[in-house]
């Protein structure tokens, strides 16, 4: 069985459950928007999902551009949409 | 030793076939689990026909000789000797390992195509909507539309369906009827028909309701425009709907993943359809010695070709003997493949759905726009200059995404053809995967 984790995203409290990639599991709490572009502070999300196309980039505990298509969420991960 | 990169259907037959002679191998994959892309469900998930992936999965694990390394990053190649060394990450370590032969079965990733929206979260490939859905058990959104061209559109749909999204759209740029071009590939192939029956019959359970010659021309704030084109791929503007969706999941065939045997200095062709895929001879042997590479990557073909040209090059590379009966087999499904680029076709006219402010290089946030102005502007004639001026394809992904887009872009101003050398040297990389200075700095674990 799967068992019941908890992690940060951008300061907020998330609840879920161990094996699932960060993008997936943010996708499932209907948490689309993963990060703004650099230059145009456009919203970005899950694109190739394959960790392919770095679209899906995030902070993890502090280190920058992780792709979070390819990364399973852990307990007491604090992830972040820039530093 | 063999290395054997890549556990997707290539790579798992070919370490399975040189395992039968006692051959070590080491098989590498950057995943946790191994399947590649095409077999990543965790667990069994309804919608999908994977008959042969539990048979190979448990005689690769049963194989004495054959060592699976999971996680493993490969960023690098080299030659040493008589010696390839392959360099990877994994857990944030880089380590190494060498060996006289390797096999490489990289496979490909969704190709795609920009259009006004593309680049909004919602819009992704049908592959990473197949991935969240198969390798993590989420459904990319509550209503979907599946669009693009190529068969693999019905697996997705249907998974998708089945899973509990509604489908509000599955659509075709290409119809189906062009198979007719293609009767020998259909005749020798028949096997492939129970496949079209099983996605048409959850299809018809899930009254979804298939159109052709349409394409996703635009998605903005949950709505998608639905397009109809011409055999060219130009909009007819008069002719579009609307349709509300939260997701749009859509992609144009694949494109092979050549880093690594580009690093190694594996000849490489464009295919008929543009695609860059690697020369190989009929024992699947690159232009390097002792480096052999089947699946995707020696031409888009499917799991079904995959599983045999990896079989081909795992008993060449263990200098096991290769009976007739396989290469014949190969022949067919290779066959199969040329059918498959015949009737889903990628026309040009996909440049009429831009518009100078769509997004073509997603990582340097580069618009259609400052592509036209290097070129009318600044002078650029082909996609290697404009990119120096603009930065299309410098970003993360290395150009994996766009390059070829800005290619056919700037050749559609220039009308100049895009060159085969062009198309060439914008599908190789120098490095495999970002690697950070500190990762390389830091100790080697070497094996």
């Amino acid at each position: 069985m799967s068992q019941a984790i908890s992690f940060t995203f951008n300061g907020a409290q998330m609840q879920c459950e161990e094996g699932q990639s960060i993008a997936a599991v943010l996708i499932n709490l209907e948490q689309r928007e993963l990060r703004k572009t650099r230059f145009g502070n456009e919203p970005r999300s899950i694109f190739c999902g394959i960790g392919v196309c770095y679209d899906c980039v995030v902070v993890i505990n502090g280190l920058s551009n992780q792709r979070s298509c390819l990364i399973e969420v852990r307990d007491g991960m604090k992830v972040e949409s820039s530093l | 030793m063999i290395i054997v990169i890549g556990a997707g259907p290539a790579g798992l037959a070919a370490a399975e076939a040189a395992s039968r002679n006692g051959s070590e191998v080491a098989l590498l994959d950057s995943a946790s689990r191994m399947g590649g892309q095409y077999w990543r469900h965790r667990t069994k998930v309804s919608g999908y026909q994977s008959y042969r992936a539990d048979t190979i999965f448990h005689k690769v694990s049963q194989a004495q000789s054959v060592t699976h390394i999971s996680g493993a990053n490969v960023w690098g190649a080299e030659r040493e000797g008589d010696l390839i060394r392959i360099n990877y990450l994994q857990g944030g370590i880089e380590s190494s390992l060498t060996a006289e032969r390797v096999i490489i079965a990289t496979g490909a990733y969704d190709r795609t195509l920009p259009f006004p929206g593309w680049d909004t979260p919602g819009s992704m490939t049908p592959g990473a909507a197949q991935s969240l859905l198969k390798g993590h058990g989420v459904l990319a959104g509550k209503k979907v539309i599946v669009a693009g061209t190529g068969p693999f559109l019905l697996p997705v749909a249907t998974g998708l369906a089945e899973g509990g999204a509604e489908i509000v759209g599955l659509i075709d740029a290409n119809s189906p009827l062009r198979w007719s071009l293609s009767p020998l590939a259909l005749l020798t192939n028949i096997a492939k028909f129970s496949e079209l029956i099983y996605y048409a019959r959850l299809i018809r359970k899930h009254r979804i309701r298939p159109q052709f010659g349409r394409a996703v021309t635009a998605f903005t704030d949950g709505v998608a425009t639905i397009s109809t084109i011409n055999s060219r791929f130009e909009i007819d503007s008069r002719k579009c709907q609307l349709v509300k969706a939260d997701v749009v999941a859509v992609g144009w065939g694949f494109v092979p993943d050549l880093s690594l045997g580009g690093i190694l200095g594996c000849a490489q062709k464009v295919d008929s359809d543009g695609t860059v895929i690697f020369d190989v001879d009929s024992d699947q042997m690159s232009s390097q010695p002792y480096i052999w590479i089947a699946g995707e990557a020696t031409g888009i073909g499917g799991a079904d070709l995959s599983l045999i040209e990896g079989e081909i090059a795992g008993l060449a590379a263990s200098g096991q003997k290769i009976e007739q009966s396989l290469l014949r087999q190969r022949a067919h499904k290779q066959r199969f493949a040329d059918a498959l680029r015949r009737t889903y076709p990628v026309r040009d006219g996909w440049r009429s759905w831009i518009t100078s402010s769509t997004t073509i290089c997603r990582c340097e946030e580069v618009t259609s726009q400052e592509i036209e102005d290097s070129v009318s502007d600044l002078g650029a004639e082909d996609s290697r200059t404009s990119k120096l001026f603009t930065r299309a394809g410098m970003g993360l992904c290395q150009g994996r995404m766009c390059s070829r887009n800005v290619s056919e872009i700037v050749s559609g101003i220039t009308k100049c053809a895009v060159a085969d050398a062009e198309r060439i040297a914008a599908s190789n990389r120098p490095i495999a995967a970002p690697i950070s200075l500190g990762q390389l700095a830091d100790g080697k674990n070497s094996l």
